[in-house]
């Protein structure tokens, strides 16, 4: 009984924050100030203040993650909604989107190891470039940390936010594809949002882009584990 | 009831995430068991055997509430204070250097097969 109100506790707590710190981004919409962020920091805090574990946390915390599962079914419908654009743009998307999630984790291993990080960050950072729920998964199954995984993940997708227009004009990349295959294969759903800002074309790119990074990146993955 | 209709279809995904985990592990198919769920909704709301109106309601609300369903694991790093030290400014190093390059590799490669098939186009 305790345990049920314990989770509720913590649930309600979290969704209130979350609600809060959506409610400040809506007035103040810095990449800085990215909702996932802020109420992860505050939460932080609170356990850290309040002497509460991690696995505390958790009692509440599970009941969040088991909807990840399910999340990640459920982009299987901007896939299906952009189908048609996507059989239209299949070349484009395919070699942008391929490169793009070979390059994402083989620069991100590469990099890691280059600087003698030890193998549980090589690993975690592999998947750095997919949307967060499957790159918690491949992470875990690649023998990584998830919970570090989903910092960088956050990281590369404030970087696509922040600097995108930066770097898109730094590579020449001029078509509103190519803006939406780089943001959004590269920093998933934070790029998308940025890419939405050229454009309907950008937008559904990035969108696309996303979920099909996920699957290869999936794809990838789990063929790794077969050649170490 | 909306409501009711959106709780209704996130347990329609849900069923496609377990049904992707039994193949995960009965059939030893290596991806993850809701990419595999991912995939056969994908195929069957391609092959109209299922109605995009059976999940448009639950996976729009599913994906609109996407960043909070990441926070419980997010706030896992609280058991890796190292990631404050030196260690960690490495790692950050790495993340952007590499989207950097990543944002740069994807952009060029399809933008230089969008011309070139643009290009085709042109010839015939």
């Amino acid at each position: 009984m305790t345990q049920i109100l314990i989770a509720l506790f913590i649930i309600s707590m979290t969704i209130l924050i979350y609600l809060g710190m959506n409610y400040l981004y809506n007035y103040f919409p810095s990449p800085f100030l990215v909702p996932m962020m802020t109420t992860g920091i505050v939460l932080i805090l609170l356990l850290i203040s309040f002497h509460v574990s991690y696995d505390t946390y958790l009692i509440g915390g599970k009941w969040i993650n088991s909807l990840l599962g399910p999340a990640v079914v459920a982009l299987a419908y901007p896939l299906y909604n952009q189908r048609q654009i996507l059989r239209k743009n299949i070349k484009p998307i395919m070699a942008g989107v391929g490169i793009g999630a070979f390059t994402g984790m083989a620069s991100g291993a590469l990099l890691s190891f280059l600087f003698g990080l030890n193998k549980v960050m090589i690993l975690s950072m592999m998947p750095k470039s997919i949307t967060a729920p499957v790159a918690m998964e491949v992470s875990s199954e690649l023998g990584g940390i998830p919970a570090i995984t989903v910092v960088f993940v956050l990281i590369a997708g404030l970087i696509g936010a922040i600097f995108g227009p930066i770097l898109l004009k730094l590579f020449h990349i001029k078509s509103s594809i190519g803006k939406g295959i780089a943001l959004g294969s590269a920093s998933h759903a934070l790029g998308t949002s940025k890419a939405s800002e050229y454009g309907e074309l950008s937008f559904s790119m990035s969108s696309v882009s996303m979920a099909l990074t996920a699957i290869i990146g999936a794809i990838v993955g789990s063929l790794i584990p077969l050649f170490f | 009831m909306n409501i009711l209709r959106i709780l209704a279809q996130i347990a329609i995904l849900f069923a496609f995430s377990f049904i992707g985990g039994l193949l995960h592990t009965y059939l030893h198919i290596p991806l993850p068991g809701s990419i595999i769920g991912l995939i056969l909704l994908f195929l069957a709301l391609c092959a109209n055997v299922f109605s995009v109106k059976w999940i448009n309601q639950g996976a729009g609300f599913l994906l609109a509430f996407l960043p909070f369903l990441f926070i419980p694991t997010l706030i896992g790093v609280i058991n890796y204070p190292e990631l404050l030290s030196n260690k960690g400014f490495l790692l950050l190093i790495v993340v952007v250097i590499s989207t950097i390059i990543t944002i740069g590799a994807a952009g060029r490669a399809s933008q230089y097969s969008e011309n070139k098939s643009k290009r085709r186009q042109e010839e015939k």
